[in-house]
């Protein structure tokens, strides 16, 4: 079978399993399900509040309501697919380092990565990827613009390479666990990072502004990761300049270094590995 | 061709000296003091394909440490080692797909799912034909007789048909080379049992190539004919069992039970009486006047039932164990004026 | 049916020899939360980093205000360094209203039966938990006033005028009553767990309530009508909203005094309401032998 395709078995068992394990623990996954979208809720209920006051998020932006709920719209659909997939195992990888699990994983003839990236699939999470879809094409249907299919299509590419971009960062992090030990401050930060990246990037505008907005597009990119992919569906939003055009292209290099900088740095760390016994 | 062939294979810990206090903590966050442990120093082994090999050695010994290097899960500080052609450590699929590792203390299958599932994910990891892994599947289910077990929670199994299960997990694929870290660990007399005839009949079938390590002697009795003894990294016996029992138990253990309900008094110029227990008696006799001492002993005295005993292995072990350690103190006592060997500080 | 004697008697105003106990316990609890400080101090700076987003978030909604319509770049009378200042504020509101793990840890002391040494024991649960926390609450002021005192320098320019010293006095007081109506707030809730088994979402329900309702992402003038007046009417704003509505002099006059006055209120009815819900749970536990 060829190696892809192997790999996209194997993900699907993991789902299936998780699947099977969350049913058997109905009421807790209601739970969860439940809390998680109640968040949502709560937020969507602030940004409505802010547009009963203002007409737009800054001025001359273009960032009225609904394209401003386009946005949260995605941001709601790259965030919950990265916690979906990835956030129960990043929290998990610190446990498989301190109980020596990580042991049996490095064991398979599998990418050890993969296997520890993808274990557990957090259904509990999926609320919220279809609360961002339906936010998002209800204010597309408010703001009466249908997206062409190729825009669609770079849509989904761009919000991949959200989800890989937050991916990255939060196994960067992870992988720390080999050298410092379970570290909760560290997810922390992880979170804080990437809710900078919750609000259109415009907005970092100013003396403190600038710099801010400059060092996490190109040093830490989690301003790209959901901005980029949202203006290719609020098409309202004119290039101000070279670097909107360039944006696009930069996210994929974006995409593509921090991918492999997580990669090396998680290498490194399974070769650090010391394996606690028992 | 041998199976696995080490050489010279070290692995050294550094560890941070933890400390006690709030300025201690801080300062060794700057200039932290570390110690090394040798986990495993320089060893040299060979076993032959299709051997079944026991790793004895007290704990810390460094025998989970080998089998933990030998299956690539930990990188040495130095030496080499081969298994099946492959360097462990470089993790090549081709080499983990040719191996399993079983570890007692630690479990793989899903805890909340039946086992079921999990060996589904091992089909798919593994890439096992789906007519090969139903057919292992069932024959291995079948001899730890845990089929009617497959659909059932792992976590509402017994420890017992825990580990039965794992070890069916770790033998779908079929590995060439099979590594069991204690796998008989907390486990029922029963259940031990079962497991033990498990893993002869399996091994002489099919020729695996077995590393074990266990605490019970009787999983050694029954299972390995070479037994590798390490001590603090070291290999201090490498041979078979017989020899070993040979080599170290000089002496026979006499039971004599008397008739008459009372136990003679002189009997300590036999030998050392190591229970007395009216009208049964246990003596320690050098093994070469062992016939000597019976004669003697049924020439004085009405005895009703006499027997002969080799001592118990893990006796012999644990004065095997206690020798080393000996040596190792007074070679230590013997070179104090250079620094300690094992664990040495420095700053950094 | 007799009751217990009122609540806030024994716990607030308790005999003048307890002052040892207290004390020993407040010792006891500080050595305790010294070894967990860790990355105690990064941790703190750390949940700072939303005030960033905050900041911009808030400029760019008042860049972007209608202007003519008399209210000059302001919202329900917050101009945007008010806005900013307000958020801050809120912050250290929180700081001394918010008890994490206090309701789970008396939810679990009751589902596991630890409770029942406090029947035994000569003190108190209300009063060794009030102690514990104040020991906690000590330690991370001690800690934190570091990132608080850089991040209000640093953001100093977002307030306007300092208050006067009567304002001052009536802050300084909101705060400490925030601290002790969260406290018995909580606690109240954690005792729930006598006759409920899953509190959680009780727990959860009253976060998400006091995320929206307590003011700490927004000032509550800012909701709309019907849920204006409720909100009033409900002790949350006191957690958050009060106090940093006081410093900022959103709140003047008699209403300052009232407003004190319905704080102190709340404080009493829910430490009442804690020590009832203690008093008739201990009671309703080894009525079914738990």
């Amino acid at each position: 079978m060829p190696q892809p395709l192997r790999y996209l078995q194997i993900f699907a068992t993991f789902a299936r399993n998780s699947l099977i394990r969350d049913m058997t623990f109905r009421a807790n996954f209601l739970i969860e399900f439940i809390s998680s979208l109640s968040w949502v809720f709560m937020n969507l209920g602030f940004y409505i509040l802010i547009f009963h006051y203002t007409p737009s998020l800054g001025r001359d932006t273009g960032w009225g309501k609904y394209e401003f709920f386009v946005f949260t719209g995605t941001a709601l659909m790259i965030n919950s697919l990265a916690g979906m997939l990835f956030m129960t195992n990043a929290d998990n990888f610190g446990e498989l380092i301190r109980r020596g699990g990580l042991d049996f994983v490095l064991v398979k003839p599998v990418d050890t990565q993969f296997l520890v990236s993808l274990q557990r699939v957090d259904w509990s999470s999926s609320g919220n990827f279809l609360v961002g879809l339906g936010l998002a094409v209800y204010s597309l249907r408010c703001l009466g613009v249908w997206p062409s299919p190729v825009t669609i299509v770079l849509y989904v590419f761009y919000l991949l390479c959200g989800v890989v971009i937050l991916y990255s960062l939060m196994f960067l992090l992870a992988a720390t666990a080999v050298w410092l030990g379970r570290n909760e401050t560290l997810f922390d930060f992880w979170f804080y990072i990437v809710s900078f990246g919750r609000y259109p990037m415009e907005i970092y505008e100013g003396r403190f502004g600038r710099p801010f907005r400059w060092f996490f597009t190109f040093i830490i990119p989690v301003l790209v990761a959901i901005n980029v992919p949202s203006r290719f569906l609020v098409q309202s939003i004119r290039p101000q300049s070279l670097e909107e055009w360039l944006l696009p292209l930069y996210t994929i290099a974006a995409t593509v270094i921090v991918f492999a900088v997580c990669r090396a740095v998680f290498q490194l760390a399974l070769h650090s590995y010391r394996s606690a016994s028992s | 061709m041998a199976a696995i062939e080490i050489r010279g294979l070290s692995k050294t810990y550094r560890v941070t000296r933890k400390k006690e206090g709030l300025v201690a903590t801080l300062r060794a966050l700057f200039r932290p003091e570390y110690e090394y442990v040798h986990a495993v120093r320089s060893i040299d082994l060979t076993i032959e394909s299709g051997e079944f090999v026991a790793f004895l050695g007290p704990n810390g010994a460094g025998k989970t440490t080998t089998l933990k290097l030998l299956s690539g899960i930990i990188t040495p500080t130095s030496g080499e080692a081969r298994v099946l052609g492959h360097i462990p450590w470089r993790r090549e699929n081709a080499y983990r797909r040719r191996f399993a590792l079983v570890m007692g203390q630690k479990n793989q299958l899903w805890w909340d799912l039946p086992a079921a599932e999990s060996f589904h994910l091992h089909q798919q990891i593994y890439g096992i034909p789906p007519d090969q892994f139903t057919r292992v599947r069932d024959e291995l289910t079948e001899m730890l007789g845990v089929r009617q077990l497959l659909h059932r929670p792992v976590r509402e199994l017994s420890l017992g048909e825990r580990m039965k299960m794992e070890l069916v997990a770790a033998l779908l694929h079929s590995p060439q080379v099979l590594f069991l870290d204690e796998p008989t660990i907390g486990l029922d007399v029963v259940a031990q049992y079962t497991i033990q005839q498990f893993l002869r009949e399996y091994q002489a079938r099919t020729g695996t190539t077995v590393i074990l390590t266990s605490h019970y002697m009787k999983d050694v009795v029954v299972l390995c004919r070479r037994v590798v003894v390490i001590f603090d990294g070291q290999i201090i016996y490498d041979g078979s069992l017989t020899n070993l029992v040979d080599h170290l138990g000089d002496y026979k253990i006499i039971t004599i039970r008397f008739s008459d309900g009372q136990v003679p008094t002189d009997l300590s110029r036999f030998g050392k009486i190591i229970l007395r227990e009216p009208p049964r008696v246990r003596l320690r006799v050098a093994r070469n006047e062992a016939t000597e001492v019976i004669r003697a002993v049924l020439a004085r005295y009405i005895a009703e039932d006499v027997s002969v005993e080799d001592p118990p292995l893990e006796e012999l072990i644990a004065a095997l164990f206690a020798s080393a350690r000996n040596s190792r103190l007074s070679q230590e006592r013997g070179n104090s004026a250079v620094p300690e060997d094992t664990t040495h500080s420095a700053n950094h | 049916m007799t009751y217990p004697s009122p609540a806030i008697v024994d716990t607030i105003f308790a005999p003048v020899y307890r002052w040892r106990l207290w004390i020993t316990i407040l010792r006891i609890s500080i050595q305790e939360r010294i070894i967990y400080r860790g990355d105690f101090m990064l941790g703190t700076l750390m949940r700072f980093l939303p005030i960033i987003t905050q900041i911009f978030l808030w400029g760019a909604v008042f860049s972007a205000l209608p202007t003519g319509n008399g209210s000059e770049g302001r919202i329900v009378g917050y101009s945007y360094h008010d806005m900013v200042a307000y958020y801050l504020l809120t912050m250290l509101s929180r700081a001394f209203s918010s008890m994490p793990g206090l309701a789970s840890g008396i939810t679990r002391e009751i589902r596991e039966g630890t409770i029942k040494r406090f029947i035994v024991q000569p003190i108190g649960l209300l009063e060794y938990l009030f102690f514990y926390r104040l020991a906690h609450k000590l330690v991370y002021y001690s800690v934190a006033i570091v990132p608080f005192a850089v991040v209000f320098y640093l953001c100093r320019g977002f307030f306007q005028e300092t208050p006067h010293g009567l304002v001052w006095a009536t802050y300084i007081a909101s705060l400490v009553l925030a601290f002790l109506l969260g406290f018995f707030l909580e606690a109240t809730l954690g005792l729930l767990g006598f006759w409920f088994l899953e509190v959680s979402s009780f727990l959860f329900i009253y976060m998400l309530l006091s995320f929206f309702f307590s003011g700490h992402m927004f000032p509550i003038d800012m909701l709309p009508e019907p849920m204006a007046t409720v909100v009033k009417l409900i002790p949350l704003q006191y957690l958050a909203y009060f106090p940093a509505a006081v410093f900022l002099g959103k709140v003047q006059g008699a209403a300052l005094v009232t407003g004190l006055l319905v704080q102190a209120g709340w404080v009493i009815v829910f430490a009442f309401l804690a020590q009832v819900a203690l008093r008739r749970g201990l009671r309703h536990y080894s009525g079914f032998g738990g």
